[in-house]
């Protein structure tokens, strides 16, 4: 039952740089899946030889399962000129794929989690913000979010308010919108590609498309992986492993609006797959 | 002028090791940060010619190159430490009993560390037989951290911190990211407590700080 | 459920938290700055974290997640995210019995927790990869100084006029913490020597028992 709706959506398995050097062996909702490049042609087999769909977007390989799989989503400022595009490699982190997704979209743990970087003690605040799930595109939305951030990215002097949009196109992706320094009139986009390798177990892909004249890539793609390191240890230590939907189990407060709608829309579509609730 | 450049993967416990000394040293030091993943900028060409052992940190300094990270603690230690305390290294006691600490440090390297780039990144090697190992480490780890509680004394060797401890502390405080708690080894527990109480500590990603020595923020 | 002993005072000055498990239950327990220990479930009812992740504030324990305060009560004292916040009493910790005695903390998931009365001094806290009955066979089965202990009741064992005494708290099937107590105001080298016998004791063990 909890793969019903899961199957169904696009997952990221492989991103331009990992299959250089031979195929990638991997899972996905517990099905072991061969990917063999190059990347823009790259095939994704089973081990009975079925043959997936595949596609090259966002720097990654995307595939899925199903036989009425939903259209990809779309991030348009991935195409826009000047921008660099960061795939940043994968993560493997034993949790629940939509904690994982929950975790990104939290602000109130930036003092605690990503100390001096993203938050500080006192300024722990987090101020009302809008949340709503957009009915055209069947998203989750968060705007008008706003933290003081002592190192916001890499091009951030001196510590700025940072303002962010989040954005939940799918159950495993989330997408954030940030304040990006050297370009006041647009944002940066940094975004996790979560591929459920089982309902429990899931590689991480984050992404990013900025405007950073500045920096090397790896000092980009270090910057992220710090931030996600630093919640890989929170993300393992959090009980049940599974994420609960009913709302009685955890207990949500004013700056959770996001994470509240999260779990809501996942129990609207039935996208059980990582979730603990009656109806799995 | 900085005291030396590090070659520097932020995800890096051998890498940590120095950016540690460097700050419990106070010293302002210049970064490269190199794509040691997902990229394998390390084993470039032009890395390989500074390093061929292709690993990373490297530690350059004047004509200085060095590219074995217990050589650079020791590098660190007897060219900036005017107490000459991280590292007694003319102290025919004290001084082999840390050579034997920086031995054991590249042995939990090979464990606890290979088993949680395993864990975490997946990299091509026996993961189950990296914790068997690293369990043994952590074990011989805590029985000898047991006979300092006996003896009344907290650091690895004599009665201060020195690069000994500097080196074994990072794999054994990340052994959780591989699944390798720390319950049944309260010693350790204790001393990595201790570390990351010093002065000028730093921490890495998968080390917390202590917030507990911030001021509260509020009652 | 009678009290399962968890860990030695030593190993927990104040401010200081660790993880414990007793009957399958996960279990935080710490110490305020006051003294006074405290063991709870060690999950926060926000976000599920482990408490045990957490750092001592004065006499609260605050989650490491999003630093939620909780008072030696359990109730949540502190929502940083809100600090104009009075948290609702519904949002609490769960607690357990907890003791201290002889230099050992002691816990009890229902009912009250004591510690057991004996004149000894606490040696370590270990875990070992096997059963209670294993480890106990190991352990009469191990020598020290080439001679084996003469075993007595409740996983005590002399060797001549020392004692040591194995308190076992059960994690699984083949898992099991112990704490080791010995005679008083042993000498270091008799210590370290007797930890030592409690590494062999434990290699035997998780080789499957006494052979």
């Amino acid at each position: 039952m909890s793969l019903d709706y899961a199957k169904n959506d696009w997952y990221a398995v492989a991103d331009i740089f990992c299959l250089k050097d031979g195929p990638r062996q991997t899972r996905l909702l517990g099905t072991d899946l061969t990917v063999t490049g190059p990347a823009d042609t790259a095939t994704v087999t089973d081990a009975e030889g079925n043959r997936y769909p595949a596609q090259l977007r966002f720097d990654h390989v995307w595939t899925t399962l199903g036989d009425a799989p939903r259209t990809l989503f779309e991030i348009p400022q991935g195409d826009e000129p000047g921008r660099r595009r960061v795939p940043c490699g994968v993560v493997r982190v034993r949790c629940s794929p939509l904690r994982a997704v929950e975790n990104f979209l939290d602000i109130a743990h930036f003092p605690f989690v990503h100390t001096d970087i993203l938050g500080s003690e006192p300024q722990t605040e987090v101020r009302p913000y809008n949340v709503e799930i957009r009915d055209e595109t069947d998203e989750v939305w968060a705007t008008q979010v706003k933290f003081f951030q002592p190192q916001a990215a890499r091009s951030a002097g001196d510590g700025i308010i940072t303002e962010y949009d989040y954005r939940v196109p799918a159950p495993t992706t989330a997408v954030l919108y940030k304040t990006c320094p050297p370009k006041p009139e647009a944002q940066d986009v940094i975004a996790i590609f979560v591929q459920p390798v089982s309902e429990t177990e899931c590689d991480v892909w984050p992404w990013m498309a900025l405007y950073d004249d500045e920096s090397t890539f790896s000092e980009m793609v270090q910057f992220q992986h710090e931030i996600f390191v630093q919640d890989r240890s929170i993300l393992e230590n959090q009980r049940p492993v599974k994420l609960p939907l009913d709302p009685r189990m955890e207990i949500p407060m004013r700056a959770d609006l996001t994470s509240v709608a999260y779990r809501r829309w996942l129990k609207k579509h039935g996208a059980f797959y990582g979730a603990l609730t009656e109806d799995a | 002028m900085t005291a030396f450049t590090l070659y520097n993967y932020v995800l890096s416990g051998n890498c940590y090791k120095i950016r540690l000394m460097a700050s419990l040293l106070g010293l302002d030091y210049e970064t490269i940060a190199v794509n040691f993943y997902p990229g394998f900028e390390h084993r470039s060409d032009a890395m390989l010619a500074l390093n061929p052992a292709g690993t990373l940190p490297v530690l350059t300094a004047g004509d200085t190159v060095l590219t074995d990270t217990q050589a650079m603690l020791g590098w660190l230690a007897l060219n900036h430490d005017p107490s000459r305390q991280w590292y007694p290294a003319a102290d025919p006691l004290l001084g082999p009993e840390v050579l034997q600490w920086l031995a054991f440090s590249g042995r939990l390297t090979n464990s606890a560390g290979l088993a949680r780039l395993h864990a975490m990144l997946n990299w091509p090697v026996d993961g189950e037989a990296a914790r068997r190992a690293a369990v043994r480490d952590l074990r011989e780890l805590e029985l000898i951290l047991t006979d300092r509680v006996f003896e009344g004394r907290t650091w690895l060797v004599g009665d201060r911190p020195t690069i000994a401890d500097i080196a074994c502390f990072p794999y054994v405080a990340l052994s959780p990211d591989a699944g390798l708690e720390h319950d049944g080894y309260p010693a350790i527990r204790n001393w990595l407590y201790a570390v990351r109480s010093l002065p000028g500590f730093t921490t890495m990603p998968g080390i917390h700080e202590l917030h507990e020595l911030r001021e509260p923020a509020d009652g | 459920m009678p009290s399962m002993p968890v860990g030695l005072t030593r190993d927990l000055p104040a401010g200081r938290v660790m993880h414990a498990e007793v009957d399958e239950v996960d279990v935080v327990v710490w110490r305020a700055a006051n003294g006074e220990i405290a063991a709870w479930n060690n999950r926060c009812p926000h976000r599920g974290m482990a408490l045990s992740h957490g750092f001592v504030r004065g006499n609260s324990l605050a989650c490491l997640y999003h630093g939620w305060h909780y008072e030696r009560s359990g109730r949540c004292s502190y929502i940083p995210a809100h600090p104009d916040l009075e948290p609702p009493a519904t949002i609490h910790a769960t607690k357990y019995a907890i003791a201290e005695e002889g230099g050992v903390i002691w816990v009890a998931i229902d009912g009250d927790a004591s510690g057991s009365e004996n004149d000894l001094d606490p040696l370590r806290s270990m875990i070992v990869d096997a059963s209670e009955e294993t480890l106990l066979t190991a352990a009469s089965a191990t020598a020290l100084g080439g001679g084996l202990p003469d075993a007595g009741p409740e996983g005590q064992f002399s060797f001549g006029a020392d004692v040591v005494r194995l308190l076992c708290n059960a994690l699984g099937d083949d898992r099991t913490q112990v704490t080791v107590l010995a005679s008083p105001a042993l000498p270091v080298p008799r210590r370290r020597a007797l930890s030592r016998w409690c590494e062999a004791m434990r290699r035997l063990a998780e080789k499957g028992g006494a052979s």
